[in-house]
């Protein structure tokens, strides 16, 4: 069968199956050392989080260039103000959320709306409260999915987001239909461990 | 195309487990696909990031303007010492730098030598681990201070390993530190840092 989407848009998956990184230090273990100016730490929390903090930069700003220059204040931002995170206050991705979204709503300000018209037609958008709502849980499955070894997530990836069906996903990585299956329900529950909070 | 959760998972799962799963699955069609990264965001924190000073906790102020009388009188010292000797350093000294993500297995070492009568300060790179860069690219190291980028000390190329003579043209003050970035010709920003001291 001809696959018809030939180059599905993928991260690269070391050779040699990767363990799922649970025994990695903690976001909060990440924010203690970072404000201490530990570097390697800062590095690991921008690799977890890059992703979930430029979607959710994206949605609300529809606009690549001002979203990155969200994210690089909210980086910014993570560095400078890390000895402010309290571990007992609660975790920490919230409160990189908390960050992230102060420097997208700075952004969002320097916007100028040039029409300055008055829509006739009362916006289908969700209003902010379920704006928000849906950007925090979008930014948490984004987040979630770094969590996952990377041949679950790639499963994941061509079954959501490449519109290939589980046979095509198969035939795409060259594996029996069954592990595609095993290691779909894997992703999923490893993900439902995850966004337990979102779940409830 | 939204895959359909019944054909991504059997019937094998019990009932909760089988809940459980399909919300999962129905977050994921909500969140929609990741964004893909720009190569910038893809290379990792920039220097930029990093410039910005931490607020001090209050309670260790006292403690810091002791800290900082201590050091302007040391670097009083330095600076007395140097003005007498021709220069800040009295001998080489050596600088090791790792990769950063956007060079994971670089390592380097930079060999700074004493000055000479003019006030230049050799200095000897030796790193392993570069990427080979394209055509338009290059590596420049600069010279920190104060955790900024103060000038920079010369460039070259790498074929994975490189061995070069740069220079420090600049009176070099105790606490001067030196990184490698990836430099595209023609740009005026200092580009991604792929060498920086190991801490």
């Amino acid at each position: 069968m001809e696959l018809a989407l030939e180059s599905p848009r993928l991260r690269a998956v070391p050779a040699e199956p990767t363990p799922a990184p649970s025994s990695e230090a903690s976001d909060a273990d990440l924010l203690v050392r970072i404000a201490d100016r530990d570097r390697d730490a800062f590095d690991q929390l921008y690799q977890r989080y890059i992703r979930s903090m430029f979607g959710l930069a994206l949605r609300r700003l529809r606009d690549r260039q001002r979203a990155e220059d969200a994210v690089q204040e909210t980086f910014a931002a993570v560095w400078r103000s890390a000895a402010s995170y309290r571990p007992e206050r609660g975790p920490a991705a919230p409160w990189l959320y908390a960050i992230a979204r102060n420097a997208i709503v700075d952004r969002f300000r320097t916007q100028i709306d040039t029409t300055g018209e008055v829509p006739e037609i009362v916006s289908a958008d969700p209003g902010p409260a379920d704006a928000a709502e849906a950007s925090f849980i979008s930014y948490r499955v984004h987040r979630a999915l770094e969590e996952l070894p990377p041949r679950e997530r790639e499963v994941v990836e061509l079954a959501y987001w490449s519109g290939l069906s589980q046979s095509e996903v198969a035939e795409f990585l060259h594996i029996p239909l069954g592990t595609v299956k095993t290691r779909t329900r894997s992703a999923l529950a490893r993900l439902a461990d995850v966004l337990e909070g979102e779940l409830s | 195309m939204t895959p359909r959760f019944d054909d991504l998972i059997d019937d094998e799962v019990t009932a909760a487990e089988r809940a459980r799963l399909e919300r999962v699955h129905e977050l994921l069609v909500a969140a929609g696909a990741p964004p893909e990264l720009s190569p910038k965001l893809e290379s990792g924190p920039t220097l930029a990031m990093t410039l910005g000073k931490a607020p001090k906790p209050r309670g260790r102020r006292i403690a810091l303007l002791a800290a900082t009388f201590a050091v302007l009188a040391a670097a009083f010292m330095v600076g007395y010492i140097a003005g007498n000797h021709g220069g800040g350093l009295a001998s080489a000294q050596t600088l090791q730098l790792t990769g950063t993500h956007a060079a994971p297995s670089a390592l380097a070492s930079l060999q700074i030598l004493p000055s000479d009568t003019s006030g230049n300060w050799p200095m000897k790179l030796t790193a392993t681990g570069l990427p080979k860069l394209g055509s338009r690219w290059y590596y420049e190291v600069f010279l920190v201070r104060n955790g900024k980028i103060f000038a920079p000390c010369g460039s070259f190329v790498s074929n994975g390993t490189a061995d070069v003579t740069l220079n420090a043209p600049y009176r070099l003050q105790p606490h001067d530190t030196w990184l490698v970035t990836k430099q595209r010709w023609g740009d005026h920003e200092t580009g991604t840092v792929v060498l920086r001291p190991t801490t």
